[in-house]
This record gives C-alpha cells, sequence and structure tokens, in this order.
C-alpha cells in the first residue's frame, strides 16, 4: 500500500528564488515527481502559517516551504521573520502530533535547479514514509464519490 | 508572601488614595460576585466605592483586556503577576499608552486556586508597577512550584490521541478566546469569511484546527497565565498548546514575553543567527 500512495505535498515557493529555481529546473529538463501542488507567493515572508495549518485541514499529505537562502531575500529580511515562524510552527504541530516528515522547510536559491529536483524527491520520500494524511479527525478525506482522495491519485 | 487579606487591604488603601487625589479616573479590579467568593471585574470611579474591591484566590481574570476599553482615560489597575507581563506586551504592540495606566501590582502572588498555569510560574512578582502590593519574593522561591506535564515522554501518536480527546468536547463557544489578553482583533480569524480560515461547523477536524491556529497566533505572546484553561467549559486542556509555545520561545530564541516594555515581539523581530531547528537537510 505505501509503495503504491502518491502523497499531494502543498508547495509554497517564493517568486523570486525557489519559484525560479523550479522554472530553471524545467528548463534544464530536470526530472522531478509530480506530487508538489505549487502556490507562487511573492516572499516567505508573506507566508502566513495559516495556510500551512489550513493545508492540512484541506487534506495536503505534506507541505513544502522553500525561499531565498538567509540573505539573499529580495525584500532584504522577508526569509528571516519566515524562518522564526516556521520553526514555531514546526514545533507546534509535532507538539500536537503531526509527523515531522511532513513539516518540510528549506532554502532554494534561482540558480538551484538540481537542488530543487532533490528538494522535491526527498519531501516526497520523506511524506511517503509517513503514509496518507488522515486528517486531523482521522476519518481520511472523501471526495463527491465517497472515496478517500489520497487514494484516488 | 503575604495573603490574600492582606493584600485585599492594601489594593483597597491605595485605590482610594488614589481616586480621593484625583491621579486616575477609574479603578479595575476584582469584586465579589453573587455567588460567595466568585469574582466579577469591578471598574470604581468614586473613592467610597475602593472597600468593595478584593483579591483572593479565585481571581483568576486577567483585567488586561479591560484597558482596551479605556484607552483614552487615565485607569488603574490591580495587576497579578501574568497580568502585568500583558500590559508590558501591550505597551511593546503599542496599542495602549503607559502614561494613561497606573499599575497597581501585586508582589509575591500567592497564585491561583486550581489554576495549573500557576505551579509553572516563574514570575512571581509584578514587573511593571507604580504601587507595589504584597511584598516581593525573591528569586530562589520563584521556581518552587514548578510542575510541568510530561509531555515528552508521549510518542507523536499518543499526544495527537490525546490532543483528539480533548478537542473532541470543544463546542467552539470561544471562552478561551474572549478570556484571553492576546485575542484583541477587532476582527478575529474565526468569524473571517474572506479567507474562510475555519468552517463553521464543529468538528474533530475544525476545531483542531482552529486550536492549532489560535496557539499560533499565541507564539511569542502567549504570557501562560491559564485564563484560557479556567475559562474552558469543558474543562479542556487549551493551554497545553499555547504553553508549548511559550516554553519553545524561551528554549530556541531566549526569549521570554512581557518581560520588558520596550521588548518586541517575537515574531516581529529576527536574528541573522537564528536556529533553523526542525529545516530540511
Amino acid at each position: 500500500m505505501s509503495n503504491d500512495f502518491e502523497p499531494k505535498i502543498a508547495a509554497f515557493l517564493c517568486t523570486w528564488c525557489s519559484y525560479a529555481a523550479a522554472d530553471l529546473a524545467g528548463s534544464s529538463r530536470i526530472q522531478y515527481p509530480p506530487n508538489i501542488r505549487v502556490v507562487r507567493v511573492p516572499c516567505t515572508g508573506r507566508m502566513d502559517p495559516f495556510l500551512l495549518i489550513k493545508a492540512f485541514n484541506m487534506g495536503a499529505d505534506g507541505i513544502l516551504v522553500s525561499g531565498c537562502h538567509p540573505g539573499d531575500c529580495h525584500y532584504l529580511d522577508g526569509n528571516l521573520y519566515a524562518r522564526r515562524k516556521f520553526v514555531m510552527l514546526n514545533e507546534l504541530m509535532q507538539f500536537a502530533g503531526v509527523k515531522k516528515e511532513r513539516l518540510n522547510f528549506t532554502w532554494c536559491s534561482a540558480s538551484e535547479g538540481k537542488r530543487f529536483a532533490d528538494v522535491v524527491n526527498k519531501a516526497v520520500k520523506r511524506v511517503k514514509s509517513v503514509g496518507p494524511w488522515q486528517g486531523f479527525d482521522g476519518k481520511g478525506f472523501q471526495s463527491k464519490e465517497g472515496e478517500l482522495i489520497s487514494e484516488e491519485l | 508572601m503575604k495573603n490574600y487579606d492582606q493584600i485585599t487591604e492594601e489594593i483597597r488603601k491605595i485605590a482610594k488614595k488614589i481616586l480621593n487625589d484625583k491621579t486616575v479616573d477609574k479603578v479595575i479590579g476584582f469584586g465579589l460576585g453573587t455567588i460567595n467568593q466568585e469574582i466579577t471585574p469591578l471598574f470604581i470611579s468614586k473613592a467610597e466605592g475602593a472597600k468593595k474591591l478584593v483579591f483572593n484566590k479565585n481571581s483568576h481574570m486577567s483585567l488586561a483586556k479591560y484597558l482596551l476599553n479605556y484607552k483614552n482615560e487615565d485607569v488603574a489597575i490591580v495587576a497579578k503577576p501574568c497580568d502585568s507581563r500583558a500590559i508590558n506586551t501591550y505597551l511593546s504592540e503599542k496599542i495602549i499608552n503607559r502614561n494613561d495606566i497606573k499599575v497597581i501590582g501585586i508582589q509575591g502572588c500567592p497564585g491561583i486556586e486550581g489554576n495549573t498555569a500557576c505551579l509553572e510560574c516563574e514570575v512571581r512578582n509584578a514587573v511593571i508597577s507604580d504601587y507595589d502590593v504584597g511584598e516581593k519574593i525573591s528569586k530562589k522561591k520563584t521556581n518552587q512550584l514548578k510542575e510541568e506535564k510530561d509531555f515528552d515522554s508521549l510518542s507523536p501518536e499518543e499526544r495527537f490521541k490525546y490532543f483528539r480527546n480533548e478537542f473532541e468536547r470543544c463546542t467552539r463557544c470561544y471562552a478561551c478566546r474572549e478570556a484571553c489578553y492576546v485575542c484583541y482583533c477587532k476582527e478575529c480569524f474565526t468569524e473571517s469569511n474572506q479567507p474562510e480560515w475555519l468552517n463553521k461547523s464543529v468538528s474533530l477536524n475544525e476545531n483542531f484546527t482552529y486550536h492549532l491556529m489560535r496557539a499560533m497566533h499565541m507564539a511569542g505572546r502567549c504570557v501562560n497565565c491559564g485564563a484560557c484553561e479556567l475559562a474552558c467549559p469543558e474543562g479542556i486542556d487549551v493551554r497545553a498548546l499555547a504553553a508549548k509555545m511559550y516554553n519553545t520561545a524561551t528554549e530556541i530564541f531566549d526569549y521570554k514575553v512581557g518581560m520588558d516594555q520596550k521588548q518586541k515581539t517575537l515574531l516581529a523581530e529576527y536574528d541573522v543567527h537564528d536556529s533553523e531547528k526542525g529545516f530540511m537537510e
């Protein structure tokens, strides 16, 4: 079962670095798994932790947040503010019992297309290792046809 | 450490004095409610009324929030150590003015009955105070009551199960939000329709999400006073997540909430050398 499982990962990428890295990975024809659903954000500093909690609420198996390396932010210090938020969110989610494999935070610069592909590979591997996310109530997520969404993929 | 009656006497004396010489227009304090020993907030503007002020083992509510209703008036407020930290946070967030308020700070707080947060309390003297009541406890004694719940020994699955059991009972009455001094937003995320953070239905999934989101708002602002837990009609361990945020801020960022009025809130600041605990690789 866990081998067939294809997770859905909500990926929040900063438009200046990681989104460009994803673009570069594409134009360099580097393969990476199609499990991520990319949301483009202006800066990781804009990332409200609520968005990440909401992603789990709505059935994402895992999350991936990637921005510019510290010091390289297009807005100078957006990712430095973000870093504290992520550390706090990570601690909170793990404390509440969400496995740490579902929470992926990293940095990718615009020139690191190869690294971006590696990051996605790694994130998918991590999420696969803990299986489908069953929601905070443990009941799983139903699609309109009444099937489990995570099995539908 | 002085007892409740002695502290009550001192509060009354000070309230009478500052209302008589017109230092303040109003004193916010604790008063006796309709049921014996139960507490209600009391707003006093005449010196004769000062004798109604009390402080007893049930004085659990955080009065700091009432300061927001009297923003442009000169008010004095009776503050437990945790409330004094809340006032400091308000001052650092610049939503109240230091010149408008006078703080009657309770030094050496004897604690509140049934409040588990008091057992973990590290600061038992008011950190901001214009008029002191009670007497300061020395630093040595402050950690005597420390007793934390042991969550670390549980596995993630056990903690997940524990919180599911807790939040299953939640009716989303938002009493924890109303009791909390941090929650002063004009429009709370729970009521927001655009974006709709929370579904209005009461289900475990939504309840859990609500408590996680609330805890995230608490991060670096919660003073771990336990008002939310005492306000909960279902007896849910509401404080656990917020307390975790409080302890994490101390452990990872060496940050103590509300100790100084010039201190910025945790997430409004950064350090270039901040920890990246929990990041990939």
